[in-house]
């Protein structure tokens, strides 16, 4: 386990330094970017824009600038934004990051519940009408569109039946952290949790429910069901167990990436400024140091998010040893 | 000062005023403004409550405009907050319609004339003002004030012509000989290299705003230096919020440069799509959606409802949005076949996508209505050479054929968030009908507007969309820094001249109307009109339109002030 | 639920020798007796011959340029001739709403985009453009992520720690930050770029194409190494290796055939992902560029009109969901049929 441990931390910060290379070099061969520009204020003269070149060390070569870069991200600290020169990046990545973990942390547990019972559901009730309606339920879920489930939802809990007894504790839009109000927090929270989980549980459900079905006929679930156990043990004990293995190697990447910043689009429609607000800034305003910081983040979350899955593996189905 | 869209999708607009001042002598003209403007404001109930102070007053706005020391920051949205929080030796009236064009003076005694042949002025600064730090004013101020304008990175280009301004940089600045600063008898020298018939409107503008002598000459980032407002900033987080508190040491002087303010505080938000702003103040959550921010189709429906009455307003901007067209590249090296776009683009069409007739006026010469020396023309259409009524395509066609030009690819560039997108389309459309090729190029909107000005871009678009809105009421600030040869600056990203027009007998009367500014007003104005007339006529753009300002407010909100060079006066608003 | 062993026919010994059949015409059999994965079958090519059809129901039965803006056109709806875009009423007349749906295909029939276009035509040429992005990146990603899952699960040790580990850098890649930088760079070269034999220009749909493909082919890898992990160790891969197979042999006799399923589980799943990130890619408007369409760029552009005119969004959604739902369950009956162990399993 300890060598486990090791391997993937050294792992971690090569994937680190790979993908922040990758990065530099694709933010500087985009055409029409200048970062001498972006700190002068636009439509500073050319004699401004050379002293910030020689203050920023802008003229210096590419890998000199990452070096300089990584150095101001991870050891001093004060790595400062493009589009704000009074913007310290660190420091703006910690504020952001528990709205996204709050975020991300509840529609999480909220599908994973939703989708392991509606796949089981569609499996048990195969051959029953209820297993082709609760796919199509599923299938409608995750064909809609992020931002489109976003807008709608905000249509109706802020705007038409904002109102009525259905949607008036719904608070303006925005996160409150827990530390500030336990209850504003959980009620901001409410919908923007169901329509992210809204668009995964269908593609889960469906997942679990192609993987029972295949398990069923494996020979230990003849041997479970030879040796007399009853159906619902069969499936929670032995068939589940088996099944979810693509199921958790799935939830393990998109949970990876929702608190990476893949959530953006939905933070943006809830006003929810967390690590996908601030990625979304980030790559609209071009500002490469906001976008090292969360591509940082993320891939320090992936890779943890892939190790933790990996265990998992072995777990679920003993036959697989984690390497 | 140029509008850059920001490309989130909801919220288009995002004002920011980069400009690079060609340094003209042009005397504002604010009593020459013909006629009112056509702003309204949809019916309301009687408004004669008493207004009182107190309360929040909480503005939403789609993202903050960037780093907030004044001497840098050049947009409407942070300038609408200076005012209430700092002042200028000058200032516009703080009133509402054509009078608050009107200079009047703020820590300055009087508007002083000038001597020494237009390039010395000597200005008394009122006594007994203290900053919101417990400072007092006093002239040294404005020293700091000034030198920060060239030891800050940012537009430097209004006060260039002051002694020493040349020698300044972001290295150090000695504004000794320049700005001379009398502690003991309370003056305030200002001495020019040449005469500049504008320089009252520039220290209006908050750039020239006072801060305490000892504030860094570096870039304060997001800490605002302390003012001598009625309010001052708590806290700027560009992320997240802006707070503006109650300036304790704040007294009233003269209540038409910087009246007393309502509400105790001022909060501006960040970071929600424009049309969740508007559901938030429809619901009274909020009290105004930040009038830079586009209003989307669905919500400007939802604002001609009955419901709303009394809390919406249009007002026309002196602005013009247009497509820049490229005179060093073919086709539109062409005379004949620029008049020809112009005659073809249907610009019902653009004012459509730009939210009907009752947000946007077409367009076909570079002054916009309600400015000084705006006499209306428009030579491409049929009939009236006054007013746009559609567009003559036999015409345009038949300019092409005289041309040779037809066949030609264009490219046509603009942002890439929806309206400039469909902006773009249409412009496709015109151009195809009379015979070219015509493709997009839609760019991140951080990223066109430098790239159509950088002349190393050139062979690579054809037609350009952009926007321009007044800095100050001056023809100059369109007419000579829009279209004028020294405002074309070849491999720069600042060359606010994108079309790299310059004809030089338009040129030689630019500087005989910049110089006749001092002496003869009103010749300087008629020739302002012809020179606007002749731009049109030379076809540098397709303007498009005129558009005008939605200000949509909560059902609490009272005392509604539409300043021309403010737009909504917000410490002026009280809360019910 | 309840498994069913078919009736096994007791052996009556005079039964003529049943004649052995070639399991991929067994599988072609099973799955033309399976109804609702026909009907299937036949909703996902009706979907394609409608966006083929584009053009001829642009040109014969509406009768116009899709493409263009119309904003100051007119149609005919019930005999009277009305404006495709009109001014808002009452108040101070803000805003401009385009028509709605009329359901008369000569004149607008699912109604008018914020351009004045009609939306029932962009709907097919739509169609053209993301059940192309939909299906070619998912059959890339699938068949490369199948591909390399097989080789780091089979050989295990480094080669699995190296290959995870490209794959989680790829799937913490700023996706958003390489789109814009294509996309702009590809804008700023007015003849495209070259790539080999081909110019590739901003317009090309495969540029969404293959970054969509890319950036998903982790989440296909993982689930599918996963299978790989645990199928590896069976039996019946040690008798084939008693036997002398090949590394190759094994890895696409043996493993593949096993994991397929999930592939075939996976693959209209990831379609129906990855026309959404396109069109997610098109809100944002690093994804298809105009003068294309796709579903992505009419539900994006029917974003501000989701109040007034909610059939602009619905159209494309409502076609997206059904083209999801056909594959599905197209797949469903494939892997049905394609299981060797299909004796056991319930019939329809």
């Amino acid at each position: 386990m300890l060598t486990f441990i090791v391997r993937r931390v050294l792992w971690t910060v090569l994937v680190m330094f790979v993908i922040t290379v990758i990065t530099f070099i694709i933010f500087f061969k985009t055409p029409g970017v200048d970062p001498a520009r972006a700190i002068a204020g636009r439509n500073s003269n050319p004699q401004v824009l050379a002293e910030i070149r020689a203050q920023f060390g802008l003229n210096r070569p590419l890998f000199v600038q990452y070096a300089l870069m990584m150095k101001s991200l991870f050891i001093s600290r004060n790595l400062v934004s493009y589009s704000n020169q009074g913007l310290l990046v660190v420091p703006e990545i910690g504020a952001a990051a528990p709205a996204t973990l709050s975020l991300v942390f509840g529609a999480a547990v909220l599908w994973v519940i939703l989708a392991i019972a509606m796949g089981l559901a569609a499996a048990l009730l195969r051959g029953t009408v209820l297993d082709p309606l609760l796919m199509i339920i599923a299938l409608i879920g995750f064909s809609t569109p992020p931002f489109w489930a976003g807008t709608v939802a905000n249509l109706i809990s802020q705007s038409s039946l904002h109102n009525t007894f259905l949607f008036s504790w719904v608070p303006p839009l925005g996160y409150t952290s827990f530390a500030q109000s336990p209850t504003l927090w959980f009620k901001g929270l409410v919908i923007p949790w169901i329509t992210l989980s809204f668009l995964y549980i269908g593609f889960y459900a469906r997942v679990l429910r192609a993987n029972l079905l295949e398990i069923q006929n494996e020979d230990f679930v003849r041997t479970a069901r030879a040796k007399g156990l009853r159906e619902r043990r069969v499936l929670l004990r032995h068939v589940l167990r088996n099944s979810m293995i693509t199921f958790v190697s799935l939830f393990g990447l998109d949970f990876g990436a929702l608190v990476a910043g893949g959530a953006l689009l939905t933070e943006v429609v809830f006003g929810i400024h967390g690590i996908g607000f601030l990625t979304y800034q980030a790559f609209t305003n071009l500002d490469l140091p906001t976008i090292m910081a969360t591509v940082v983040f993320g891939a320090f979350f992936i890779v943890l998010a892939n190790a933790v899955v990996d265990v998992a593996y072995a777990w679920l189905d003993p036959r697989v040893r984690p390497t | 000062m140029k509008l850059v869209r920001s490309a989130t999708h909801q919220a288009r607009r995002m004002r920011r005023r980069p400009l690079l001042y060609a340094g003209a002598a042009v005397t504002a003209m604010a009593m020459a403004l013909a006629g009112c403007g056509t702003s309204g404001s949809s019916p309301s109930a009687s408004n004669s409550a008493k207004p009182k102070s107190g309360g929040t007053f909480t503005i939403l706005a789609n993202s903050a405009f960037g780093v907030a020391d004044p001497a840098q920051n050049y947009t409407l949205e942070e300038w609408q907050l200076l005012i209430n929080t700092h002042d200028g030796l000058t200032q516009f009236a703080r009133v509402a319609g054509v009078p608050g064009t009107k200079i009047v003076p703020d820590l300055a005694t009087s508007i002083p004339t000038a001597t020494n042949g237009g390039k010395t002025y000597v200005f008394h600064i009122r006594r007994g003002i203290k900053f919101s730090n417990g400072q007092t004013l006093t002239p040294s101020a404005f020293v700091t004030t000034f030198e920060r304008q060239f030891t800050v990175p940012g537009p430097t280009a209004f006060y260039s012509d002051i002694v020493g301004a040349s020698a300044c940089s972001t290295k150090g600045c000695n504004l000794s000989k320049g700005v001379v600063a009398n502690d003991s008898n309370y003056t305030l020298t200002i001495n020019l290299t040449a005469p500049d018939a504008e320089l009252m409107d520039q220290l209006a503008l908050p750039f020239a705003y006072a801060v305490p002598p000892n504030t860094s000459l570096k870039l304060t980032g997001n800490n605002v230096p302390p003012g001598t407002g009625p309010y001052m900033w708590k806290s700027y987080n560009p992320n997240t919020e802006a707070v503006l508190v109650r300036n304790p040491y704040f007294h009233v002087w003269s209540a038409q440069a910087q009246p007393a303010g309502y509400p105790n505080e001022i909060i501006e938000k960040y970071g929600l799509q424009v049309s969740n702003e508007v559901t938030e103040v429809e619901n009274g959550e909020a009290n105004e959606v930040f009038d830079g921010d586009q209003i989307p189709s669905d919500q400007l429906t939802q604002l001609n409802s009955a419901k709303y009455a009394g809390q919406v307003h249009v007002n026309t901007l002196t602005a013009d949005w247009y497509m820049a067209l490229n005179t060093k590249q073919p086709p539109f090296n062409n005379l004949k076949a620029r008049q020809a776009i112009n005659y073809a683009a249907n610009r019902s069409a653009y004012v459509k996508i730009a939210g009907g007739p009752s947000l946007a006026v077409p367009a076909c010469q570079i002054l916009p209505p309600n400015f000084p020396s705006y006499k209306p023309y428009c030579p491409f259409t049929t009939g009236s050479q006054t007013v746009w009524s559609g567009p003559n395509l036999a015409k345009a066609k038949q300019l092409v054929k005289e041309s040779g030009t037809a066949g030609q690819h264009v490219i046509v560039d603009g942002t890439n968030d929806q309206v400039g997108t469909a902006l773009v389309q249409q412009m496709i459309s015109d151009l195809d009908s009379i015979g070219y090729k015509a493709s997009p190029q839609l760019l991140s909107a951080s990223i066109q507007y430098p790239y159509v000005q950088n002349s190393t871009n050139s062979t690579k678009w054809n037609v350009g969309w952009s926007a321009w809105y007044q800095d100050y009421p001056a023809p100059a600030d369109f007419l000579n820094v829009l279209l004028g040869c020294g405002s074309i600056h070849p491999n720069s990203d600042a060359s606010p001249n994108i079309a790299a027009f310059c004809d030089p007998s338009i040129q030689a009367q630019i500087t005989k109307a910049e110089s006749e500014e001092a002496t003869d007003p009103s010749a300087a104005a008629a020739l302002w009109t012809q020179i606007d007339h002749e731009d049109t006529l030379q076809a540098p753009w397709v303007d498009l339109y005129n558009p005008k300002q939605i200000d949509f407010l909560s059902k609490n909100v009272h005392g509604y002030k539409w300043n021309p060079q403010w737009y909504i006066l917000i410490d002026q608003l009280w809360l019910s | 639920m309840a498994t069913l062993l078919e009736q096994v026919e007791p052996d009556a010994g005079l039964q003529p020798a049943i004649v052995g059949r070639n399991p991929w015409a067994l599988a072609g059999r099973r799955l033309r007796r399976n109804r609702i994965a026909l009907a299937a079958l036949g909703l996902f090519l009706l979907i394609v011959l409608m966006s083929v059809l584009a053009p001829v129901y642009a040109h014969q039965i509406a009768h116009e340029n899709p493409f263009a803006p119309n904003l100051n056109g007119t149609t005919i709806v019930n005999g009277k001739v009305v404006p495709v875009m009109q001014q808002g009423t009452g108040g101070l007349h803000l805003g401009e709403t385009p028509i709605g749906p009329t359901l008369d295909p000569h004149h607008y029939a699912l109604g008018a985009d914020d351009l004045g276009r009609d939306v029932a035509a962009l709907l097919l040429y739509g169609g053209r453009s993301s059940l192309q992005i939909g299906i070619a990146s998912a059959v890339i990603c699938c068949v490369v992520a199948t591909i390399v899952a097989l080789i780091a699960g089979f050989f295990g040790g480094v080669v699995d720690a190296v290959l995870s580990r490209i794959m989680d850098i790829i799937w913490a890649f700023p996706v958003y930050l390489l789109a814009i930088s294509i996309a702009t760079e590809l804008l700023t070269h007015s003849n495209g770029i070259p790539v080999g034999p081909f110019r590739v220009g901003a317009a090309s749909l495969w540029v969404p194409t293959f970054i969509i493909a890319f950036i998903y082919v982790p989440y296909v890898y993982r689930p599918i190494r996963g299978q790989v992990l645990s199928v590896v160790n069976k039996e019946f891969v040690e008798a084939a290796i008693a036997q002398g197979a090949s590394n190759l042999r094994l890895m696409f006799s043996e493993i593949l055939p096993n994991v397929v399923s999930t592939v075939i589980v996976l693959l209209p799943l990831m379609i129906a992902t990855n026309i959404l990130t396109e069109s997610a890619l098109s809100f944002l408007g690093i994804g298809v560029q105009p003068p294309n369409v796709s579903w992505g760029t009419i539900i994006s552009d029917g974003e501000d009109l989701l109040y007034t005119r909610p059939w602009v969004s619905l159209a494309p959604g409502i076609m997206i969901v059904l083209t999801v739902l056909a594959l599905n369950v197209l797949g469903d009956g494939v892997r049905d049929a394609l299981d060797p162990r299909a004796k056991l399993r319930v019939e329809g």
